[in-house]
């Protein structure tokens, strides 16, 4: 599915991604963890095609046998890459609903998929928002205005759910988010999860991983994965912390 | 000169008409005007140079084929149509005998016959500040061929709009037209008047139409005018409209500018009676070298009076804009309301938008607000859409869109509301395909 190769990647001359590897096949789910700058995010936002991020020379990104690196933004979108934001951007003017369908069928149409009817597009709508437990109303507001941190990260739950992803990043969606709703998010990763889509967790916080069982746990730490192991790692992490981590990289490298 | 000489050949035989005086004395005027001048502080961004430079001809007749008239047409909306190609009303085009019950049209002639009439009319000519200052509005004076005078009859509401569709054609010599609607709007009538103004050929058709509208409002009446405005891409407009508002009246304006190689509009509203409302609301789209330039006034002379403005703009490659928003609050209007916002967005390094909220409160006991923005989109917005799977340019155009939204969810009428995004929508599609002027 998903092949990373010495990747680095700097923003505005402060170098983040420093030769990390990664490989994920279909229908796993990896979660990448670590200490707040560790490189998560910059992980989530190069992969997703942000554009702010430079990609060092000599970084190889294969995604389903293509070269990554050569799409932008909106094209990896089209071939099944799907960015759950950790601040999804509030865009008034733009209804949600008409927003979702544009984005649903242009997914559609690039993966040799049927274009969905008006019809259709509604009743598919009204199905995945009760998954992601928002009112049918918010169907018919601007995208994200005014919405909660909750609401928005739900919409962006939601989202997922419409375009099925082959491969999803979910960017500390769980930050902030109480019980319930992060059981939300849970519960469309989980709903999702097939042999051929993949899933990235970021998450600053084990909780979310008692719900979603990872395939893998990664811990990210300046810009490289220090450690590698199961779901288990996920609770040494919560035990113990990130120091003893951080020793046993300074000392290795 | 020679303009003022073809013209006034092409009104010989109309001497002996009561409105003949009118325009004499128009005539005389123009010998003393001069046009404006970038040092004239309300011309300081729009150098009409430009639009004056032309060897301008008299319009002539046009010829529109049927295909090109079926373009001026609304979509799902049932107006009362009346066309003007060239600025001259073309009955055999026009539902000229569908007009709505209440409603009397007359040329200035006819209008000018009826004591009663010819009162409000002389009334509405002089009454305006501008009145013999503006050469614009002189020169429509003194060489108006196409005058109409629309009345309203008390207490009617007027079943239908009426659609007043301006088609420019393109001729071998740049001509100037001088188009003037007089509205009388009887107490307690409701009317909606929509223009729009197109070219059969958009990109070239080289023409001027200076156009004044008067509109005087009775006690209670109310009136929505619309203007979609899409001139040639190298056609100039000056719009002077001007509306004098009788207490408990509501005038709402609703103004697209997105055509036009440089489009100047006067838009001044004149409260005579208590607890009157102006609603200003205007979007414009500019791009390559065009020019939307908007001059509003709302002149608040008695108390308990309301007015409401909104522009919203967007602006790219060279284009130029130019928002001026004077608000008068006399010293007699107490507890009036009175609120402004203009924003724009700049989408390149050369677009220009100059700003101006001009506010003169004299009395003490009001609410008057503004506000002007300039920003650029953005960019976080665009990578969140993309991020979807819209294209750049789908995202883009989906942010534009929004932006102007506010100003379109003003618009009561579903039809024109669409056909304002409908003009938006294809104008950014059209970008690729018109040529550099």
């Amino acid at each position: 599915m998903l092949n990373i190769q010495n990747l680095s990647a700097s923003i505005e001359d402060t170098q983040i991604l420093r030769g990390l590897n990664l490989d994920i096949q279909p229908g796993e789910v990896h979660a990448i963890m670590g200490p707040n700058g560790s490189g998560k995010s910059t992980l989530a936002n190069v992969l997703a095609g942000r554009e702010e991020y430079i990609v060092g020379d000599g970084s190889k990104i294969s995604f389903l046998g293509e070269d990554l690196l050569e799409f932008d933004v909106d094209e990896r979108a089209r071939k099944g890459i799907f960015l759950a934001f950790q601040y999804p951007v509030e865009i008034p003017g733009v209804t949600t609903a008409t927003f979702l369908k544009e984005i649903i069928n242009s997914v559609r149409e690039e993966q040799g998929r049927e274009k969905l009817s008006p019809p259709q597009l509604l009743k598919l709508m009204r199905e995945k928002i009760k998954l992601v437990d928002l009112p049918q109303e918010f169907l018919k507001r601007s995208l994200n205005e005014g919405f909660s941190g909750g609401e928005k990260k739900r919409n962006e739950m939601l989202q997922l759910a419409l375009l099925e992803p082959k491969l999803a990043i979910l960017d500390e969606t769980d930050s902030g988010l109480d019980i319930d709703a992060m059981k939300v998010v849970a519960n469309v990763v989980n709903d999702l999860r097939q042999k051929d889509r993949s899933f990235i967790i970021v998450t600053h916080y084990q909780r979310l991983l008692d719900y979603i069982v990872p395939d893998k746990v990664h811990v990210l730490h300046q810009g490289r994965i220090v450690k590698t192991g199961d779901k288990n790692l996920a609770h040494e992490l919560e035990e113990k912390g990130y120091d003893w981590l951080k020793q046993e990289a300074a000392a290795t490298s | 000169m020679t303009l003022f000489h073809a013209f006034e050949n092409a009104l010989n035989g109309e001497k002996d008409n009561p409105y003949h005086e009118w325009r004499r004395s128009a005539i005389d005027r123009l010998q003393h005007l001069s046009f404006p001048r970038r040092k004239d502080e309300d011309w300081k961004y729009t150098p009409v140079t430009r639009i004056v430079t032309p060897n301008y001809s008299v319009p002539t007749k046009g010829k529109v084929s049927q295909e090109q008239l079926d373009a001026t047409r609304i979509p799902n909306f049932d107006g009362v149509r009346l066309v003007f190609v060239n600025c001259q009303l073309r009955k055999e085009f026009s539902d000229w005998e569908d007009l709505p019950q209440g409603l009397t049209v007359m040329n200035m002639n006819e209008a000018f016959q009826q004591p009663a009439i010819r009162q409000s009319i002389e009334k509405l000519l002089t009454d305006n500040t501008e009145y013999g200052k503006d050469p614009f509005v002189t020169l429509n004076t003194a060489f108006s061929m196409e005058n109409r005078v629309f009345h309203v009859q008390k207490n009617t509401k007027m079943d239908r709009p009426i659609h007043f569709v301006y088609l420019n054609t393109e001729e071998d010599q740049p001509y100037f037209a001088n188009p003037q609607k007089l509205f009388l709007i009887e107490e307690g009538a409701e009317a909606s008047f929509v223009e729009s103004f197109q070219s059969t050929a958009p990109n070239r058709a080289e023409y001027f139409n200076n156009i004044v509208n008067r509109f005087q409002l009775g006690a209670n009446a109310r009136v929505h005018h619309y203007k979609m405005q899409n001139e040639s891409r190298a056609g100039f407009q000056i719009n002077n409209t001007e509306i004098f508002q009788g207490r408990d009246s509501v005038y709402s304006n609703y103004t697209a500018d997105l055509g036009g190689r440089m489009v100047r509009n006067n838009l001044s509203a004149y409260q005579k009676g208590e607890n009157a409302t102006t609603n200003l609301y205007g979007g414009f789209m500019g791009r390559d070298q065009q020019h939307f330039d908007s001059h509003t006034l709302v002149d608040h002379a008695i108390p308990h009076c309301q007015s409401n403005e909104l522009y919203k703009g967007i602006l790219t490659d060279s284009a130029r804009g130019v928002f001026n928003g004077k608000v008068v609050v006399h010293k007699d209007a107490q507890k009036t309301n009175a609120f402004q916002q203009n924003s724009s967005l700049l989408l390149s390094d050369k677009a220009v938008m100059d700003a101006k909220p001009q506010l003169e409160i004299f009395a003490d006991d009001v609410k008057c607000s503004h506000g002007a923005t300039i920003g650029q989109l953005d960019e976080d917005s665009v990578f969140y859409l993309r991020s979807r799977g819209l294209t750049d340019q789908k995202a883009r155009e989906a942010l534009q869109n929004a932006f102007l939204l506010e100003v379109m969810e003003r618009i009561p009428n579903p039809a024109l509301k669409q056909y304002m995004a409908d003009l938006i929508t294809q104008k950014f599609e059209d970008a690729t395909t018109i040529e550099a002027l």
